[in-house]
């Protein structure tokens, strides 16, 4: 048990370091970018405006509020005791919104996009993989190459054909946002309709990406577990096979949950490539927005909490898959 | 006389390969043990073994296949049930198995107990969990494995735990008969003597009726079984108590498989270690006649040209080969001046 306490002690020291690191370069990056923000937002407002003086002087208010002016290190220091209360500024893009306003409304787009498409996809991936390994023959022969197929096309591939497919050519999908653009968001039947009519291309496309890698992870891995010697063991004491086939898939998806940690950054990365293509209000779509504009307050914040939602689903499946599966507990201990 | 526990006849089976080439590893092997007693089997690598230990459950999946023969257990043909009964009323409680690999032989995730539940529920679903642990802690308890190692995973216990924890749970239906195959020779030697103490102790309490201990380490078996019989190629070559068998072996290839080993007797003088030249013949076209043969120093001929029977010697003996005991005998005398 020590072993086992010991092992998460240095894991939650990882995700301390990782979290630190993350922040630093979520400050720093954007910041190197060429191009002056401020000057952006400033001959924006100041359209129209013909003395210089005045404009100058915008400048600098603006250059003030933002702490533009301060040392690197001392507005690092800010943001970081700012960040921790949740606070991360004004927008330079779509001033004067504060950053957390912004980012709060995305983010529900995108956790409730991604979450339930991702689960769905590994889901349906791991079953299918299950299915072609238990049932071989024609099932694996269709399944093997179309999932192959499927885990080879990028992320942003899968979107791209969807949206032609169906948004453009058959014209049954909308092309882009997450609701009618002429709609007022409430609760009425039209909007919600609305809603899901937008959720489907970006929904499937996540779905469809994840499918194929997962099903084919999951279809190695049954086999492997159908020839191991347990199984055979099994039978030979007579266990009915419906017990021993539970056995199998057990043990073959305990080690998908980790592929599912593993791959979730990377699924994360391939869902905002999504949610770009389509225009979905969420993360994806306002990091892109954050990038053209310039606007490091946003751009930080943003990549933040996708590091952030990265980290601690990592963490709470390393956590859950110890105690899921012994021999992963027993694997922790040694380390 | 004592009664049959387990009478085998001409038992054939083979494997199909995915190029749908046959492979006869056990190729009308015949047997009998009485109750109270134990068999050993010896040979090479490759010689069958495994299969027939495999086979003699009358349960077959692919790829290997039944071909012909009996199983007589109790008196009753196993190989005429349906694999459902054999399945159920069979596997476990008349005929047990322990297999070679036992350290992979448990389901890593599920607690020990809980698989001994699986088994039980398998044959008599009408035991209830508590009963099935108070029968399990009585056992384990009585062939001295800690209770605790029935809350525990496979992967928490040490290899000789974990082979003797696979041979408490083969046995916890008390079969009639037991087949080992190899149940020690992974372990380091206090390892395999607790495993051989336990199986005599099973034996010794009536838990299994009779047992078949396979294995290619002979001096083992010499200490451990009544009986030995020597397999080569799929077939059984020679037959006899464990004595006879380790200290006159007639068959060549029994006399070069002794001879390629140790015995450690006081007495007897180390014998060289010399092994048997060539390999084993390839199972997918062994040869017609004497299988043997083209290894066999005394082979002449016509050795290769019949198939050659098992005969009967001396008590309880027998042995197939084309000569006669006299001059088998004879020979190896001479070998040694
Ligand atoms: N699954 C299989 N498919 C095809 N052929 C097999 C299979 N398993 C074993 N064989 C073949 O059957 C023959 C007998 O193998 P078996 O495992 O019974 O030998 P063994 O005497 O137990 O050897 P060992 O001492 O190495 O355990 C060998 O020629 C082997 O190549
Ligand atoms: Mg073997």
């Amino acid at each position: 048990m020590s072993g086992y306490r010991k092992y998460f002690t240095k894991k939650i020291l990882w995700f301390a370091v990782t979290f630190i690191v993350a922040v630093l370069l979520n400050f720093i990056l954007p910041r190197l970018m060429p191009g002056d923000p401020v000057a952006v937002i400033v001959s924006k407002n100041a359209q129209g405006m013909s003395e210089s003086t005045a404009v100058i002087e915008m400048y600098k208010q603006y250059a003030e509020e933002f702490g533009v002016n301060d040392p690197m290190i001392v507005q690092f220091f800010t943001y970081f005791k700012n960040a921790l209360r949740g606070d991360f500024g004004v927008s330079f893009s779509q001033y004067p919104r504060k950053v957390s306003n912004i980012i709060s409304e995305a983010v529900w787009w995108t956790v409730g996009l991604q979450l339930p498409a991702i689960i769905f996809g590994w889901l349906i991936g791991n079953i299918l993989g299950a299915l072609a390994a238990y049932l071989k023959k024609g099932f694996d022969k269709v399944l093997m190459p179309v999932s192959l197929f499927l885990s080879s096309i990028p992320a942003f591939g899968m979107a791209v054909i969807l949206l032609v497919l169906f948004a453009v050519k058959l014209e049954i999908a909308p092309t882009s946002g997450g609701y009618g653009f002429d709609m007022i968001p409430n609760f009425s039947w039209s909007f919600i309709r609305s809603i899901i009519s937008h959720y489907q291309l970006p929904f499937w496309s996540i779905v469809i990406y994840i499918i194929g890698g997962q099903a084919l992870g999951m279809r190695s891995m049954s086999i492997y577990e159908l020839n191991a010697d347990y199984v055979k063991y099994s039978r030979f004491l007579g266990i009915k096979d419906k017990k021993i086939v539970s056995y199998v898939f057990r043990n073959a998806m305990l080690p998908q949950i980790t592929g599912l940690a593993l791959s979730l950054g990377v699924m994360i990365g391939g869902a905002l490539v999504a949610e770009i293509i389509f225009s979905y209000p969420g993360l994806g779509t306002t990091l892109l927005a954050a990038i053209t504009m310039a606007d490091y307050p946003l751009l930080s914040a943003t990549t933040l909490i996708i590091t952030m939602m990265v980290l601690i689903t990592t963490f709470a499946i390393d956590f859950v898959y110890g105690v899921v599966d012994p021999r992963v507990k027993a694997a922790q201990i040694d380390s | 006389m004592r009664n049959t526990i387990l009478e085998v006849r001409d038992l054939r089976t083979k494997y199909i390969t995915r190029f749908r080439e046959d492979i006869y590893a056990v190729d009308g092997v015949s047997l009998k043990i009485e109750e109270g007693k134990s068999l050993g089997v010896a040979g090479e690598s490759g010689c069958g073994k495994s299969t027939l230990a495999l086979s003699l459950m009358g349960y077959y999946f692919p790829p290997l296949h039944y071909t012909s023969g009996d199983i007589i257990v109790n008196g009753r043909n196993i190989t005429a049930l349906d694999p459902d009964t054999t399945r159920k009323n069979v596997l476990g409680k008349e005929v047990a198995y322990i297999p070679q690999a036992a350290m992979n032989a448990l389901n890593p995730t599920r607690r020990i107990i809980k698989f001994i539940q699986d088994v039980i529920k398998a044959h008599i679903p009408e035991m209830s969990k508590q009963e099935v642990r108070e029968l399990a802690t009585e056992r384990f308890r009585i062939l001295g494995l800690p209770e605790k190692v029935l809350d525990q995973y496979a992967v928490e216990l040490s290899g000789g735990m974990k082979q003797r924890t696979v041979i408490a749970i083969s046995t916890i239906l008390s079969p009639k008969v037991l087949i080992a195959d190899e149940p020690s020779s992974a372990l380091d030697v206090t390892s395999q003597k607790m495993v051989i103490k336990m199986l005599r102790d099973l034996m010794e309490k009536g838990y299994i009726k009779s047992m078949i201990f396979i294995t290619h380490e002979l001096p083992l078996l010499y200490n451990v079984t009544d009986d030995i019989m020597v397999m080569y190629a799929g077939q059984i070559v020679e037959r006899g108590s464990a004595k006879d068998m380790v200290f006159d072996p007639k068959h060549p290839y029994s006399k070069g498989l002794m001879g390629s080993i140790i015995v450690p007797e006081p007495g007897t003088r180390e014998l060289e270690l010399v092994a048997i030249p060539g390999t084993p013949p390839n199972l997918k076209n062994p040869p017609k006649g004497c299988r043997f043969a083209p290894r066999c120093k005394y082979a002449e001929d016509e050795c290769l040209l019949h198939e050659i029977k098992m005969k009967t010697f001396g008590e309880g003996r027998e042995y197939r080969c084309k000569f006669s005991i006299d001059y088998l005998t004879e020979k190896y005398n001479n070998g040694k001046s």
